[in-house]
């Protein structure tokens, strides 16, 4: 049966098909560009095949050649999907393609791995829930909020991520999603300002929207910027910047309603 | 250096990690990262407490601390076969310069509402600041943890290999 897998010679479109599906996964689990094209390339060479790639936002182009038969080539571009951050995808499929360098892996075996890799269940959305407004509570514990504004913040985050995952089950756009839940968080939030509770509740109001701040996304950005990848940089980076402005939305609707602009 | 300001270094540190781990897990990475994730934090976000209380300016103990964090995280990184971003993203985090982007918004808020010429001016003096302040710490943040995958690229791009 070993034997019998490694004699099956994938065709070009086979590779190319499995190539763009692993750099496609790559981008939609949060790796920086250059991850992606070192993973790939690293791949594709093992197979006897030169690789070039570029990546945008919303789709990856990928054109493989083979090095002993130059006529032999082919061009593919595939969609990708929405980023949903997952670096247990990232460091595996690193892994999956320094193994497929050094172990030289058939085409089967890969295509075995990467489907085990990516149907891999997630940390309990519950769990998440919990944690993220554990830290978002110690968060405001930093910025030295008092007893109180840590309370508030820790229901306040708890709610705006709860709405955050229900909206995204049913697949609105992210841009509404940042903005309402940013507005609910700093709603709750922001009755400590209303009732008068604890000495801080500034730091409350300023922290309980922290959650949704896209780190990764905006480190990744730099990342390509100074990489060299300067489209897909600015592309990270105005996707990045406009979920801020949407925080920034929803924290100013919530301070509006609450009359808190004359404080 | 008294027991006093060890004890709010460390204070300090725990709640970074508690932060890092929180953050950590909406990126979904296993198990051992999470624990790395929130060891860079607690010491990267102790060592700017410490920095800021020794009178440095903020954005540059951020860098500091950032570029502290990119390092140990390379070595972490080989130590565990996992890419470096995958803790030194999340252990950022918690520097994340938010009061500072509030206070950004809130005098834009106030800016945009008032008439008076003299208030106008103090407010827009505020948005300049902390707009700056949030800024720079941001670059500070993402350079200093980028600076050691720039000068040891073939480390950081081969720490998923085992053979």
């Amino acid at each position: 049966m070993e034997s019998d897998l490694k004699n099956n010679i994938p065709t070009i479109e086979q590779i190319a098909d499995l190539l763009t599906d692993i750099s496609c996964e790559l981008m939609s689990s949060g790796a920086h560009t250059m991850r992606i094209i070192q993973n790939i390339s690293r791949m594709a060479e093992s197979f006897g095949y030169i690789m070039d790639l570029s990546v945008f936002q919303l789709s990856i182009m990928i054109t493989i050649v083979n090095k002993d038969d130059k006529m032999q080539r082919l061009t593919q571009i595939k969609k990708t999907n929405h980023l949903k951050l997952n670096f247990t995808i990232v460091s595996e499929l690193s892994a999956l393609s320094w193994d497929t360098y050094d172990k030289k892996l058939s085409y089967d075996e890969i295509k075995i791995r990467f489907n085990k890799i990516v149907s891999e269940k997630r940390i309990s959305r519950w769990l998440v829930l919990f944690l993220v407004s554990c830290a978002n509570a110690s968060f405001c514990a930093l910025f030295k909020g008092d007893f109180y504004a840590v309370t508030l913040v820790f229901w306040a985050t708890m709610a705006g991520f709860f709405l955050r995952q229900e909206m995204i089950k049913y697949h609105i756009n992210h841009l509404v999603i940042f903005t309402s839940s940013a507005f609910l968080a700093s709603l709750i939030a922001g009755l400590g300002y209303v009732f008068h509770l604890g000495n801080t509740p500034e730091i409350a109001l300023a922290s309980s929207v922290l959650f949704l701040i896209p780190g990764v996304p905006l480190i990744n950005s730099i990342l390509d910027i100074i990489e060299g990848h300067i489209l897909t940089g600015i592309a990270r980076l105005v996707n990045a910047s406009s979920l801020i402005v949407c925080i920034a939305i929803g924290l100013f609707t919530s301070m509006l309603i609450l009359g808190l602009e004359k404080l | 250096m008294n027991t006093e300001m060890i004890k709010l270094i460390l204070i300090d540190g725990l709640l970074a990690a508690i932060a890092a781990i929180g953050f950590a897990v909406i990126s979904n990475p296993s198990r051992k990262a999470i624990y790395v994730s929130a060891f860079l934090a607690a010491i990267g976000h102790g060592l700017r407490f410490f920095l800021l209380k020794m009178g440095f300016e903020i954005s540059l103990a951020t860098f500091v601390a950032a570029s502290f964090i990119g390092l140990l995280s390379i070595f972490f990184a080989r130590l565990i076969h996992c890419p470096a971003e995958v803790f030194s993203f999340p252990s950022l985090l918690p520097m994340i310069p938010g009061l500072f982007a509030y206070r950004t918004i809130l005098s834009l808020i106030k800016f945009m509402q008032n008439t008076d010429i003299q208030k106008s001016q103090s407010f827009i003096i505020d948005f300049f600041h902390n707009g700056m302040t949030t800024i720079f710490i941001l670059l500070a943040l993402v350079v200093g943890v980028s600076l050691p995958v720039l000068f040891f690229p073939k480390i950081s791009f081969s720490v998923t290999r085992k053979y």
